[in-house]
């Protein structure tokens, strides 16, 4: 059988991590081609509905990627953002859905290496939690 | 203990502390939420655990108390309300649903049979003024059995649970704290009109996640919920998370912002908290 491949969708913001995952790609890091980014003009603007939405439709892990704290491009943004997440977590968690899946990350757009690996990290993570078991529910 | 209520309550009237005491009536058998200007009318008024937090009941979408309020600012209104009532009330001022210095609020503590019954934590306002203060319920049951599950069998029984709604929008209607006048719960994007039951568990999930930090853990969703869901079990967990990491409780000090609403200079999370599964 073919190794399990996850489908993973990273949300990442406009200033800092698609400028960073922009540099990872201008300096030619390597790193697992599973993800897919969707640029959000911060990660503040990502909903944690977004989160369960893409995991019922079938990803297999959610990244969700922004600046810095004090780097935000819109001062606080992502101090929402990690607020939020910290109780989504616990709602997945609660609902059984393991709070693996979803990780937050801070990544500037300095940090091209810091992207990679985190991308590959969460990979490989996804890769041994096996495939998202809400994608059944849906019929 | 109702006579009381209403010595109190016409001693608000007569004494012109208050224009008016909103409360239940009580006429023919029926009861309904009442405006008492008259203190001759006060012998109708009652309470009834039935009937809590009709304070906040949104006949028009908007909640009965800031239409008042909109109509007639400068009225002081006095309001008979139980712990969770008072929490209700704290919450919405907070979030600027009506004016908390134009109101008076007569605390009463409820019986430990109520307390029971609501499986409510803090039967109790902030300053009874009538009732005697007895502790809340603090083990639950369902919180202890969920935590005890392990990750697939918490979404084996939350997949059963879910599967049980009928997308009847009561728990989201009854809620005290559910004031938004364009609600995600409606949106095509998150929830298809003519899935039933709804996406699992984007639905319900948007409540929970909506109400996190300001549930008052009334219990009236679960109360309202005609398939038995039980949604106080996750509010629950999450009123006793937010705790955890914002060192937060809804409902308890008006002047004390929601922590959603502030930043992490503000109101910083407290890291070492695990994340509980």
């Amino acid at each position: 059988m073919a190794e399990f491949e996850p489908k993973i969708l990273a949300f990442c913001c406009n200033w800092c991590s698609y400028a960073g995952a922009d540099l990872a790609g201008v300096s030619r890091f390597q790193y697992p081609p599973n993800i897919r980014i969707i640029r959000v003009m911060c990660s503040g603007r990502v909903e944690p509905e977004f989160v369960v939405k893409a995991l019922s439709s079938g990803a297999d892990g959610v990244l969700v990627l922004g600046c810095h704290i004090g780097d935000c491009h819109y001062m606080y943004g992502n101090h929402r953002t990690k607020k939020r997440m910290a109780i989504l977590e616990r709602i997945l968690g609660y609902l059984g859905i393991d709070p693996r899946r979803m990780r937050l990350e801070w990544v500037s757009a300095a940090e091209g290496a810091r992207f990679a690996e985190v991308v590959t990290e969460f990979t490989e993570q996804i890769k041994s939690l096996g495939p998202n078991p809400l994608k059944e529910v849906r019929a | 203990m109702i006579e009381n209520i209403r010595h109190l309550a016409r001693k608000w009237l007569e004494a012109k502390e208050v224009d008016a005491i909103f409360g239940l009536k009580e006429q023919d058998g029926y009861i309904a939420p009442h405006l008492f200007t008259d203190a001759s009318e006060l012998d109708n008024l009652t309470i009834s655990t039935e009937y809590r937090l009709c304070y906040t009941c949104r006949p028009l979408k908007e909640d009965i108390l800031s239409l008042m309020q909109g109509k007639e600012p400068d009225t002081r209104i006095g309001i008979v309300a139980r712990g969770c009532e008072e929490r209700a009330l704290i919450e919405l001022a907070k979030r600027n649903q009506l004016d908390l210095d134009k109101v008076k609020i007569m605390g009463i503590a409820c019986t430990l049979e109520e307390a029971k019954e609501c499986k409510c934590e803090k039967p109790y306002p902030s300053n009874p003024i009538i009732g005697e203060r007895v502790e809340g319920v603090s083990e639950d049951e369902d919180v202890n059995t969920l935590l005890n599950k392990s990750l697939p069998e918490r979404l084996e029984f939350w997949r059963h649970e879910l599967s049980k709604c009928i997308k009847c929008y009561g728990c989201r209607n009854v809620c005290p704290m559910c004031f938004c006048k364009d609600c995600k719960m409606e949106q095509e994007v998150f929830c298809k009109t003519g899935w039933l039951p709804p996406e699992i568990p984007m639905f319900l999930f948007i409540r929970w996640y909506h109400i996190s930090e300001r549930c008052i853990g009334c219990g009236q969703c679960e109360k309202a919920c005609p398939v038995d869901i039980p949604l106080l079990t996750l509010f629950k967990l999450l009123r006793r998370d937010v705790k955890d990491l914002f060192d937060y409780e809804a409902g308890m000090d008006a002047e004390q912002e929601a922590p959603l609403l502030t930043t992490l200079d503000e109101m910083p999370i407290k890291e070492e908290v695990p994340s509980g599964v």
